[in-house]
């Protein structure tokens, strides 16, 4: 009984703690101006509507936005934030796209294959993930600003490939060293190459592996900050952080459309945790076991 | 002389040949390239004028107060973000490691934080902290541990430990859930062993738990430590080195250095600094953890 009382006791905590912050970023996104500067706050919305969302919607056109008396400041850059959210999707889907296939055919030839150099191959791939972001961003800037690329979503996607493919380098690994050898000994008897192993063994059975790093890739790009903050200037390339961290830090802007900018920013990312949760739980997991 | 190569070896060069380049160009080159930068005087405001100046800039920034204050204040956040996540996550593990009615919804929770932009976890913890509609001046007022409100982030002394609140939220989950794989993987023969011998629960934690949790303990420690050390995103949207000078990390003197000031040459050798403080700092941990392994 006391054990019981305990956990619900735990369980409770836990839930305010982990979820409490974004209910309340939740509930103020769905109330007006005036109602969120109340004090003391309404901690549920009094007359709840998307009149946040739907205004950062219909960005383009602010008259309306004031004409349907929301009291509250427009930013000036409300209407960037369509465009940066389309790039925010455009940008995750090529990371992860080009980084399922780049770290795929690398961690099969890693894992499988027993070449000159393999060792060398693997730490240099996890060594570059031991830089520390701030440091590479100096020379980054440098480097693709005199390649003229600032502000291209082509730099972006290169610039998160290489964040993202180490780590899934290493999640497609220690999943391809599970698969039985003997699976690949079989596939290369009946005439495969490493071609054929890697489409008909191992592309088949890693699929739980897979979906980690696709996820693990997109999500990393949907969230990154610092190397879009200083590898864009404008409205073309910027990604939706970038714009959402502009809101912020300009004082004139009114906090329920922080806020529901902030909720379109955090639904994505949620929706596929939620709806991927075991393959990204083992993906992130991979490896910590074996310490 | 001919270069005679397997198939194996050929096969696994074509292979690997796309990630070694990618990495080749966007992290070997630009790091080595940055060290060339540091040893030069390159303002951006006068692009032709960049002399070669050998460690002049190390030099100067390791005399420089700014510098000294940034060590300090990262260490703080560093040291503070690294204790309260792990044990907070060991906590959490401990917890989601009984098996009790929605567990696994729980297990599920704990990804919200993890997912979470963290420019979003920013601007959310700074709306809580709102001097005057933030959550946490009603709350503590209403509680009644708090006669007035106050400007949370807008306090020396305070700044620092809420922004090192909101990274905890952030991280604790993935900490949790890499301890939570480790647990699980202790046999429960030791649990039951222990019990025989009539070990109390505290002791059973101390004596099988703990020396089997070593190596997640050791990931987690090494990995929060890294990502503390060169956080920057939290910084910059919930105070911006300030209150005065209560936040200016290292990352963040970085940023004003190179995008502010455009002293890139500085900026640079500032980024090797941090990078070499964390590779100290990481091997560090690993070694304090290792010996008292053996």
């Amino acid at each position: 009984m006391a054990r019981r009382l305990m956990l619900a006791l735990f369980s409770a905590l836990f839930v305010l703690y982990v979820a409490g912050p974004v209910l309340w970023l939740l509930s103020s996104s769905l109330q007006m101006e005036s109602e969120i500067t109340a004090v003391p706050p309404n901690w549920l919305p009094p007359h709840p509507g998307l009149h946040n969302f739907s205004a950062i919607f219909s960005a383009g056109d602010s008259a309306e936005y004031v004409n349907r008396g929301i009291a509250g400041f427009l930013p000036s850059g409300a209407a960037n934030l369509l465009p940066s959210l389309y790039n925010s999707l455009q940008v995750g889907l090529w990371v992860a796209a080009l980084n399922l296939v780049f770290s795929l055919t690398a961690a099969y030839a890693i894992a499988v294959i027993d070449f000159k150099g393999r060792r060398a191959t693997l730490y240099t791939v996890l060594a570059t993930r031991v830089i520390p972001d701030i440091a590479l961003v100096v020379p980054m800037f440098l480097v693709i600003r005199n390649l003229g690329l600032i502000n291209s979503l082509g730099a972006l996607v290169v610039t998160y490939l290489a964040v993202t493919v180490p780590f899934t380098i290493f999640i497609l690994i220690s999943y391809f060293e599970g698969i039985p050898r003997d699976l690949y000994r079989a596939s290369r008897i009946d005439g495969c190459g490493h071609w054929g192993a890697l489409r008909h063994v191992y592309l088949p059975l890693s699929l739980p592996a897979l979906v980690a790093a696709l996820m693990f890739a997109f999500l990393t790009s949907w969230n990154e900050f610092l190397f879009a903050l200083v590898l864009t200037q404008n409205v073309a390339a910027q990604t939706l952080p970038i714009i959402i961290a502009g809101f912020v830090m300009d004082f004139t802007t009114s906090f329920s459309f922080v806020n529901a900018a902030g909720v379109i920013a955090i639904l994505p990312p949620v929706l596929l945790a939620v709806i991927f949760q075991r393959y990204i739980v083992s993906g992130l997991t991979a490896g910590a076991v074996k310490g | 002389m001919r270069l005679r190569l397997s198939y194996d070896d050929r096969s696994a060069a074509i292979l690997v040949f796309p990630v070694l380049a990618v990495l080749l160009v966007v992290a070997a080159y630009p790091i080595l390239y940055s060290f060339w930068v540091s040893l030069h005087d390159i303002v951006l405001t006068r692009p032709l004028r960049r002399p070669f100046v050998w460690f002049e800039n190390y030099e100067r920034m390791l005399g420089d107060a700014r510098f000294h204050t940034a060590v300090l204040r990262t260490t703080v956040y560093t040291v503070v973000t690294v204790t309260v996540t792990t044990v907070l996550a060991v906590g959490v593990a401990l917890f989601l490691n009984e098996s009790f009615r929605g567990n696994k919804l729980l297990n599920a929770l704990l990804l919200l934080p993890w997912a979470t932009p963290s420019i979003v976890n920013g601007l959310m913890w700074k709306w809580i902290y709102d001097p005057t509609y933030g959550l946490m001046n009603a709350l503590l007022v209403k509680l009644g541990l708090l006669d007035s409100y106050r400007a949370w982030l807008g306090d020396p002394d305070l700044t620092l430990f809420l922004i090192s609140n909101a990274a905890i939220w952030k991280q604790m989950p993935l900490a949790a859930l890499l301890l939570l794989v480790t647990m699980k993987a202790i046999p429960d023969d030791l649990y039951r062993a222990a019990k025989v011998d009539g070990a109390t629960v505290f002791q059973r934690f101390v004596h099988v738990t703990l020396p089997a949790l070593k190596p997640g303990l050791m990931l987690v420690l090494v990995y929060e430590t890294m990502i503390s050390i060169r956080h920057f995103d939290l910084f910059l949207i919930m105070t911006q080195g300030g209150p005065g000078d209560a936040s200016y990390t290292l990352s963040w003197l970085i940023y004003v250095e190179t995008f502010r000031s455009l002293r890139f040459g500085t900026g640079a050798a500032l980024s090797y600094l941090l990078a070499m403080l964390t590779f100290l700092l990481s091997w560090l941990v690993i070694r304090a953890l290792g010996e008292r392994n053996a």
